[in-house]
């Protein structure tokens, strides 16, 4: 644009500073996650990858990560299962009450993770619901099933209805068209939908961290209370992997979205 | 065809059915427990009175109302400037600049508070960078300060995404129009770029007004014991002193305060598409 090159000068700077900021965190955690297993000095002296060895060699470490990884499955798959169904209803269906549907369906996101996480922990001991799996995997799919929602409508609005139209003309039933032609045409907002969904289960705290039971530690409660506790340098290196892992989902996500046909 | 759409209805019931049984029966049960006793019998308003006659009750919603305020003015301040520089910048240029802003939106808010105790503590990065120049240790950890700086860390890209696009559905020709017209630069922001993208603040805003509401991880890592906020008063409750009730009504309240905020977001033209609504 024209003129002023100081404002915009200072304007670059203002943007640069928030951006250092934002990636800051994640800029120091990866070269302590190379550096030594009993104290954290930045930078590290001499490199090692003795913390990934430790975590790595760490039964509960790996017992957490292994229990968030099962959780997140189920999660991600109940909430998909359930969640694009729901999703096609809300677009393509119309019936009364739909917007308050729409409404009840979406507000777990609005609502502060501690009311649901105390309403569960309360609601689980009066029905007797002990399994300690079932109990993450029925919480978390609350928070994460919304957001499969709101993906799966957004590509269903770019998903031509005339073609459901016409399979529906040449004699398909709702399942066969929604089988058949929508799911299909559907498939990058499905895959985007389910990446984040997973990231969002395998991250989550305080849902899980008020309805878990002993010996059901996911991986963030473990480091929830390894923070608050002992901030242990181990933790450097958990960090480093849980961080490489959102690089991976977006870059995934990145990906099956340029291959998406419209846009 | 009115056959077929009735069908294509039946698709919400499974979600419907399974929110109804796993989270409203839950929320249902918290209004319930926070009018009953605690030995889940008879109806009392006892879990109110309590609260409402507890001094740490009032302490946890004033510093949760001033941590909020406070981390969301930040964060607004921080990221319009940030979104109106990537408005201005060329598609690819502000597709690579995104990344530096989606990464810490979908790291884990964990890692983000390991990282700042590393940083913030005593004998953390700054600090020992502040004494490298003589300059005394800053109490950056376990304060407000630290729950403030971890907040708006977390809340930016939420404060971006809803003002980035309002700010690119503005048309160019508007401020090309009002520069031919003579319109100076600042002019031109205040009156036509400012006014234009008022929703999109209000959006972030209210968004991240109770996003900050709800906050557990932050203050309860990265703050002292003077910065407990609503959310980790409710797990004081259930936890600590097993009083349910009291958690409960605790959880009611906060409750309301995030629907009031989010009932003013779905007034925000633009606003109740986060809600939900079908007029985007």
């Amino acid at each position: 644009m024209s003129a002023d090159p100081q404002a915009n000068r200072l304007l670059k700077g203002a943007a640069f500073a928030v951006l250092a900021f934002l990636v800051l965190p994640s800029l120091i955690v990866v070269p302590i996650s190379f550096g030594d297993t009993h104290e954290m000095v930045f930078p590290p002296p001499s490199l090692s990858l003795d913390l990934y060895r430790q975590y790595f060699g760490d039964p509960q470490w790996l017992a957490a990560t292994w229990l968030s990884v099962r959780v997140a499955i189920w999660t991600t798959l109940i909430s998909l299962l359930l969640g694009i169904p729901a999703a096609y209803g809300l677009v393509r269906g119309r019936f009364p009450g739909k917007r308050l549907v729409a409404m009840f369906l979406l507000s777990p996101i609005m609502v502060p993770s501690v009311v649901i996480a105390l309403g569960l922990y309360i609601y689980f001991v009066r029905i007797g619901l002990s399994h300690g799996e079932l109990r993450l995997v029925l919480g978390l799919t609350v928070v994460t099933m919304p957001f499969v929602i709101v993906t799966a409508t957004a590509g269903l609005q770019n998903v031509d209805p005339n073609l459901e139209k016409a399979a529906t003309v040449m004699g398909a039933g709702p399942f066969t068209v929604l089988f058949r032609v929508t799911l299909p045409l559907l498939k990058p907002a499905i895959v985007g939908g389910s990446l984040f969904a997973f990231l969002m289960s395998f991250d989550e705290v305080v849902i899980a961290w008020f309805i878990t039971r002993a010996g059901y530690e996911t991986l963030p409660i473990k480091m929830f209370s390894s923070i608050q506790w002992e901030i242990s340098p181990v933790l450097a290196a958990v960090s480093s992997l849980l961080m490489l892992f959102s690089v991976v989902v977006c870059v995934l996500v990145v990906v099956t979205r340029r291959n998406e046909p419209q846009q | 065809m009115t056959q077929r759409r009735f069908k294509t209805a039946y698709f919400v019931i499974p979600a419907v059915v399974f929110m109804i049984a796993v989270y409203a029966l839950p929320l249902a049960g918290v209004a319930l427990q926070s009018v009953t006793d605690a030995d889940g019998g008879s109806w009392s308003l006892a879990g109110y009175r309590d609260i409402f006659s507890s001094t740490l009750f009032y302490k946890v919603a004033w510093s949760t109302f001033t941590i909020s305020l406070l981390s969301t003015t930040v964060s607004l301040s921080l990221a319009f400037p940030l979104a109106y520089f990537l408005s201005k910048q060329r598609p690819k240029v502000r597709a690579v600049l995104m990344i530096f802003v989606l990464v810490p939106f979908w790291t884990s808010v964990l890692v983000k508070a390991f990282a700042f105790t590393i940083l913030l503590g005593q004998s953390g990065i700054i600090n020992d960078a502040l004494a490298f120049f003589g300059l005394g240790p800053l109490p950056l950890l376990f304060n407000k300060a630290g729950v403030i700086v971890g907040m708006s860390h977390f809340l930016i890209p939420f404060m971006v995404f809803p003002i980035l696009t309002s700010l690119m559905a503005q048309p160019p020709e508007l401020r090309r129009a009002a520069s031919i017209m003579g319109a100076g630069r600042l002019r031109i922001f205040f009156r036509i770029t400012l006014p234009l993208c008022l929703p999109g603040i209000m959006t972030g805003t209210l968004l991240v007004l109770i996003l900050s509401l709800g906050f557990f991880v932050v203050p309860a890592l990265l703050g002292g014991r003077q910065d407990m906020m609503l959310s980790n008063l409710v797990d004081f409750y259930t936890r600590e002193t097993l009083n349910w009730q009291a958690a409960s009504t605790l959880a009611v309240i906060l409750f309301s305060f995030a629907m009031i905020v989010a009932y003013t977001l779905a007034r925000v033209p633009g606003g109740s598409s986060l809600l939900g609504g079908q007029d985007r």
